[in-house]
């Protein structure tokens, strides 16, 4: 048996992705008449493009491009994209409550919180189904 | 595990939390092999060598079988889960 071979993308998707979602953030801005605003987001964007592609020394930046990524690193963006999720979901939560506390309706933190949750029972059921 | 025995022979599960002692770095400095060699022969990163010669890390299973193979050892020989509580 030898070790499962993580898949490894190319170094220049996630520099490509962050461009690509630069692009677009500016595109929604100018849509909404914040065109000063949408550039100032597509230059941090492709600041950052350049710095991931740029980067290639750093291991940690290789693992995050996928080009460097072994089980250690898969194990590693796992717990990190949990960490982050977590984060997302108490803000949520927290925004809904005050919303809530305001009087209004609490959306769009209720339908996000909903979707949170929805989403996490569903991958338990999922993943403890595949075993 | 709180009030379950375990076999006489067998040694206790180790918590998903701690690492275990092994003998990487031993043999790989016997071999006269860098980390980067080592690494590069198993397909997984110098850090990750790194970590688990320190006990930071522990292999998955694949991993662990294919060093103990590549060290022409076992795996409980290069691998120590005993001294946990």
């Amino acid at each position: 048996m030898t070790p499962r071979r993580h898949p490894r993308r190319s170094k220049w998707f996630l520099p490509a992705f962050v461009l690509a979602l630069g692009l677009v953030i500016f595109a929604a801005e100018g849509l909404g008449g914040h065109v000063s605003r949408g550039l100032q987001s597509l230059a941090i964007m492709a600041a950052l493009a350049l710095a991931l592609l740029l980067g290639g020394r750093s291991d940690t930046v290789r693992g995050l491009r996928g080009d460097g990524r072994d089980e250690r690193f898969a194990m590693i963006d796992l717990r990190a994209t949990a960490v982050a999720g977590t984060a997302a979901i108490i803000a949520i939560l927290g925004a809904w409550i005050v919303e809530l506390a305001r009087g209004h309706d609490g959306e769009p933190y209720r339908s996000l919180a909903t979707l949170a949750g929805a989403a996490y029972l569903l991958a338990v059921a999922y993943l403890r189904w595949r075993g | 595990m709180a009030g379950t025995t375990v076999p006489r022979g067998h040694s206790r599960l180790v918590p998903a939390t701690s690492t275990m002692k092994n003998m990487v770095a031993a043999l790989r400095s016997t071999r006269g092999l860098s980390q980067g060699e080592l690494a590069e022969a198993m397909g997984v990163s110098r850090q990750t060598i790194n970590s688990i010669e320190r006990g930071r890390y522990d292999p998955s299973l694949p991993l662990a079988l294919a060093l103990a193979r590549f060290f022409a050892t076992s795996v409980e020989a290069l691998f120590d889960d005993t001294g946990h509580p």
